[in-house]
């Protein structure tokens, strides 16, 4: 048996400094900014809110008055006229098409049949921009999904979407994981959501719905989130071998490992075959560029 | 050697007749598929992840990029999603012109996808003509929006600008010739014997796993269950259109080609019906040049040519880019469906599978 014949291994070359590199770590779409807020539509944090925002105006205005009057009482003692009354002020009007689509009580037949149902396994229920939202324990998604296909008043026979957001800023959750319902036989869409901690496994949607497979697939390889007694709990998008997940907020635009050379800005391609000798892929024509 | 084996063998990534780069996983019994994987990815840009780090507006041009036979389509449900979000109402005449181009743009997809699968099965000829009507619409596209493929045709609150002087000629130019162009491909195709026996019976899936398996568009209309979201959950103009939505009840590749070419008929109505009815006045409605959201969640579907397209974003009080960009493709719910097809069918029949589904990879894997 004859040695197999091995080609002498290329020189490593040096990449040339300056203009050519640009330094990708330092590039803003490596940077990450951590989101400060935790933007989860809810009617009861929205009542708060505008509880809040009431009673702060009102401190706002009775402070107006409190200091009237006594620049009023400063002037009449100093014998100067009386300062101008203060008006209340109204909040600007827009004249454009704009209506900001804010939380409502929820007033349809089907959530409230599912929070009647339910019980107290539904946290918040309501409306908003014309779309249903059911907010539920996190433990009870499977029976809420099994309801609302079975059920005879609900009949959403079709899982249109689902699909996860990450909340690193709230405290008691670090997802949502939202299922768009469709009833195609009554018309409706219903959105179930859940709120769910790192490292919770929630039940998978496959029994009930079995489109849910690819969706809680790409979930599991964008987010992390992975659900008890699916099929195939793997990686869908990016290859199986892939660091971390894309869309977590705490993961850079351009991710880790990618594109650590400016092909763009290698014009003679001396960089790119720099970088392909050093990760070992060689095997593409790798004479050096001529000088000029 | 393979007497009593089974064969796994690789359809693709780099296969003429895979739409792009999708990997199938067969085993094979002889010529019967007994187990079929479909493997995704290889397009993979992640496409939501740039669109939330970007502004709202940002966010069309990859949406263009998504399914690029269908861009118009994909650029109405994110401007609907995001008009959803900030509460915008869009003239009506905006609205108008949206449901035409739409709709020149369902025509275009559904010529691409005639030609290709045609193709794919063996029928040379259509290809060369649905390419020929194709290049008119695209053309339309170009007098529109400037770019034939890639459209950015819309604006968030409306469109950028109104229609160019002469668009609405040549629209009814195009009109005018295009049911017997569509005669032309039925004649070639609806009775032809080969064309028949690689169709009829091929890739059945009915209406149960159709719906269990979430599939939308032509292929759930194809199995009998008349769910359009333009009639089902009005949008645009659609609620002021007259025109029917056409189903078939064989569930098998051949009713879809008719539910297809039944759908091109009724485009054509409604593109003359907003011809016709086109209303005077702005084509913007009157927004603030920045806009930042209130925390608000849309989910909002259109009936792209391929199925239900579905944009779900989350807003952050006060911040400019999405807080989360979400796309439901119809492609990949549909592409679920494959095996469901094509197991206990024919290796050549799979061919068949993959041309029916109408898929585009650019929009499965984002």
């Amino acid at each position: 048996m004859t040695e197999p014949i091995i080609p002498p291994a290329p020189e490593v070359l040096e990449a040339p400094a300056g203009p050519y590199v640009y330094d990708y770590a330092a590039s803003p779409q490596r940077q990450v900014v951590m989101p400060k807020t935790v933007p989860l539509p809810s009617y009861r944090t929205y009542l708060a809110e505008v509880k809040a925002a009431a009673e702060a105006d009102e401190a706002k205005w009775k402070k107006m008055q409190a200091d009237y009057e006594t620049a009023k009482a400063k002037a009449e003692a100093e014998g100067k006229d009386a300062p101008k009354p203060p008006v209340r002020p109204v909040p600007r009007k827009d004249d454009n098409d704009l209506k900001t689509p804010w939380p409502q009580e929820a007033k349809d037949a089907d959530l409230l049949l599912l929070q009647e149902v339910l019980g107290a396994k539904v946290e918040e229920i309501f409306e908003q921009a014309g779309e249903l939202t059911c907010q539920l324990e996190k433990g009870a998604i499977h029976e809420a999904l099994t309801l609302c296909r079975e059920h005879e008043g609900l009949r959403y026979e079709m899982l249109a979407d689902q699909s996860a957001t990450h909340y690193p800023a709230a405290n008691d959750f670090a997802y949502s994981v939202v299922y768009h319902l469709t009833s195609i036989s009554r018309r409706k869409r219903l959105r179930l959501r859940i709120l769910v901690p790192e490292g919770f496994v929630p039940e998978s949607a496959c029994s009930v719905y079995p489109s849910a497979n690819w969706m809680e697939r790409e979930i599991f390889d964008m987010l992390g989130i992975s659900f008890a007694n699916h099929p195939d709990m793997t990686r869908i998008l990016c290859p199986d071998d892939w660091e971390g997940h894309a869309l977590r907020k705490d993961y850079p635009v351009v991710g880790w490992g990618q594109r650590d050379v400016a092909f763009r800005e290698d014009r003679g391609g001396m960089i790119e075959r720099i970088a392909l000798q050093k990760a070992g892929q060689l095997g593409i024509n790798l004479k050096q560029p001529k000088a000029d | 050697m393979f007497k009593n084996e089974e064969m796994e063998i690789n359809l693709g990534p780099q296969h003429p007749s895979t739409h792009g780069v999708l990997r199938v996983k067969l085993r094979l019994d002889g010529e019967t598929i007994t187990h079929c994987k479909p493997v995704i990815g290889y397009l993979h840009r992640g496409v939501e992840k740039i669109c939330e780090n970007q502004t709202f507006f940002q966010g069309q041009v990859w949406t263009d990029r998504m399914d690029y036979c269908s861009a118009v389509a994909n650029n109405l449900g994110w401007a609907e999603a995001n008009e959803k979000l900030f509460g915008i109402t869009v003239p009506r005449r905006a609205q108008y012109i949206r449901t035409l181009l739409n709709e020149f743009n369902r025509l275009a997809s559904h010529l691409i996808w005639l030609a290709t699968h045609a193709l794919d099965i063996g029928a040379m000829t259509v290809f060369l003509y649905a390419f020929r009507e194709r290049e008119d619409i695209l053309d339309m596209n170009e007098a529109f929006c400037g770019s034939r493929l890639t459209t950015t045709a819309f604006r968030i609150g409306g469109l950028r600008e109104d229609m160019p002087p002469g668009f609405e000629k040549m629209a009814r130019k195009f009109l005018a010739k295009f049911p017997t162009c569509l005669e032309e491909y039925e004649n070639l195709l609806s009775e032809n014997r080969i064309w028949k026996k690689r169709t009829v019976g091929v890739a059945m899936l009915s209406a149960e796993d159709a719906i269990a398996l979430g599939v939308t568009g032509p292929v759930l209309r194809a199995a009998g269950v008349p769910y359009d979201i333009r009639k089902a959950f009005p949008y645009a103009a659609y609620g002021e259109m007259d025109f029917e939505v056409p189903t078939q009840t064989a569930a098998d590749t051949y009713a879809r080609y008719l539910v297809r070419m039944a759908e091109m008929r009724q485009s054509a109505r409604i593109i003359q019906q907003c011809l016709d009815g086109m209303p005077e006045g702005p084509v913007m409605a009157k927004i603030p040049k920045i806009l930042k959201p209130e925390v608000n969640e849309v989910y909002h579907a259109t009936e792209a040519p391929k199925g239900e397209i579905g944009y779900y974003l989350v807003g952050e009080k006060g911040s400019t880019n999405p807080y989360r960009f979400h796309v439901r493709a119809p492609g990949f719910i549909n592409l679920q469906s494959l095996p469901k097809m094509a197991e206990g069918g024919l290796i050549a029949d799979i061919v068949a599978a993959i041309g029916t589904l109408d898929i585009v990879l650019g929009e499965i894997d984002r």
